[in-house]
């Protein structure tokens, strides 16, 4: 649309001054050709669905439920109380929506911004690994706490804001995260959607405490 | 007379076993049940290679073939004549013509926050699960990791572990790698080698499965569990998400 009255202003520059000039209004038309460049857009919408939430922890005597910052369409895929030891199956966790012209289509990626930030109690250390703890799966009603997933990964870019809030920048790293944190990918153009679940698979070593971390999801054009 | 006595007592005893036996089974009861999974990634194995001389063959006969003075030219100095470009609009995400500059188009959403809190494990002073390893890469054929994970067991009465592939269970259907499902072998192995060197094919024919350790009451026990797996040629590899995936339960029964 803005390209559009571009082009009818240039066109109305054109005819219009010169006969504005001569008193007498003449009418005329411009052909204006110009390049759509590719451009990528994107949305990530955690707790996309109702049902939304944990299941599993078989045998840990207590029932996962999902924590109070997780609500229907944002807020925090937030576990809950989950015991160490024991696997998790999130539902629903983060939908990503990808709006692109590129014919040559997408890879998106995910990475954590940091390693899991542990609060309340602080423990020593304060991070512990991201990495076979929380992993990734395309969302399917088949999917259990059990099913093949994999892993997210701490970035090696530099995150942004008060421990990635703002995302993670990449000038460092040659621009991309590194190619083993794609999570999906299109070969066309589209307005396309994918849905995914999480898994917490919680070691033994797993400190007593709240975790923290933000997963950053970055849409590159091919 | 005596034939019957005999009988009789036959029978009493049996009566007594097996009651003495079901009493025993009764008072056994699961205490804690855990799950230890490990992702499995095969990473294809270069073939090998025998090289084989060939046997003499004559040269070909030469003939003079008769080329155009345009293709002698371009032959001659491949990057000879007016700069050309090959393309074709269609392909192209935008025609090159004129200025450009090449640029990655990336979008950066806002981030999806993660929490959860960890609460310990009710269960932790009998019964604990310690990985090693979590990500199996495997060549074609068979691999052998040792002390992929250990177990730690202890109870105040006599107690034993189990082993189970999860998921699996008695059926004609294989089910999936590695795993499978019974009678189809589990192509994952296990050993205990403070108890044991002998590798045992996973369990895959119901919960709880097959005993992994015992232990006396009060005896504290920690081993390491060594994994074999066998990838066999037929199995297509993995090299991109989400991978093969492997989970064993155990169940510690107390009695």
């Amino acid at each position: 649309m803005m390209r559009t009255l571009i082009a009818a202003a240039a066109a109305l520059l054109m005819t219009a001054t010169p006969a504005f000039a001569a008193g007498t209004p003449t009418y005329g038309s411009a052909r204006i050709n110009y390049k759509v460049l590719p451009s990528v857009k994107a949305q990530i919408i955690p707790n996309y669905m109702s049902g939304f939430g944990p299941q599993g922890g078989t045998g840990s005597g207590s029932n996962p439920a999902p924590g109070p910052a997780a609500v229907l369409n944002g807020g925090t895929v937030d576990f809950g109380n989950v015991v160490v030891g024991f696997q998790y199956l999130y539902k629903y966790a983060a939908q990503v929506n990808v709006q692109t012209n590129d014919s040559a289509g997408f890879v998106v990626y995910a990475e954590g911004a940091t390693d899991l930030n542990g609060s309340n109690p602080v423990p020593t250390p304060a991070t512990f690994p991201l990495a076979q703890t929380l992993f990734w799966l395309v969302n399917n009603s088949g999917n259990t706490p059990f099913s093949p997933a994999a892993s997210f990964n701490r970035t090696l870019g530099t995150p942004i804001g008060a421990n990635g809030l703002n995302g993670i920048d990449y000038s460092g790293t040659g621009g991309v995260p590194s190619a083993g944190s794609a999570v999906w990918s299109s070969p066309t153009s589209g307005n396309l959607s994918q849905g995914f679940d999480y898994q917490l698979r919680l070691s033994g070593s797993t400190p007593i405490s709240q975790f923290d971390v933000y997963i950053v999801y970055t849409v590159v054009g091919n | 007379m005596t034939r019957t006595n005999l009988l009789a007592l036959l029978a009493l005893g049996t009566m007594a076993a097996l009651a003495a036996f079901s009493q025993a089974d009764a008072l056994q009861s699961t205490k804690a049940v855990k799950q230890i999974s490990v992702t499995i990634i095969i990473t294809p194995s270069p073939a090998p290679v025998v090289m084989h001389r060939s046997a003499p063959v004559d040269a070909p006969p030469t003939h003079s073939v008769a080329v155009a003075p345009a293709i002698m030219e371009l032959v001659a100095d491949p990057f000879g004549g007016p700069l050309l470009l090959a393309s074709s609009g269609s392909v192209w995400d935008v025609p090159p013509s004129g200025l450009m500059i090449a640029q990655a188009i990336t979008a950066q959403p806002t981030p999806v926050p993660v929490r959860f809190n960890a609460k310990p494990d009710p269960n932790a002073a009998y019964f604990r699960i310690i990985p090693h390893t979590s990500v199996l890469n495997v060549p074609y054929g068979t691999t052998t990791f040792a002390c992929v994970f250990e177990i730690f067991t202890h109870y105040t009465t006599a107690h034993s572990l189990a082993d189970w592939a999860w998921g699996t269970t008695n059926t004609a259907q294989a089910g999936t790698y590695p795993m499978q499902n019974n009678p189809t072998t589990s192509y994952l192995s296990w050993a205990v080698p403070d108890l044991a060197a002998t590798f045992h094919a996973y369990a895959n024919a119901g919960s709880p499965g097959e005993k992994t350790w015992s232990g006396l009451a009060g005896q504290t026990q920690q081993h390491c569990v060594d994994l074999t797996i066998v990838v066999p040629n037929s199995q297509p590899p993995d090299p991109t998400p989400p991978y093969y995936n492997a989970t064993a339960q155990y169940t510690l029964i107390v009695s």
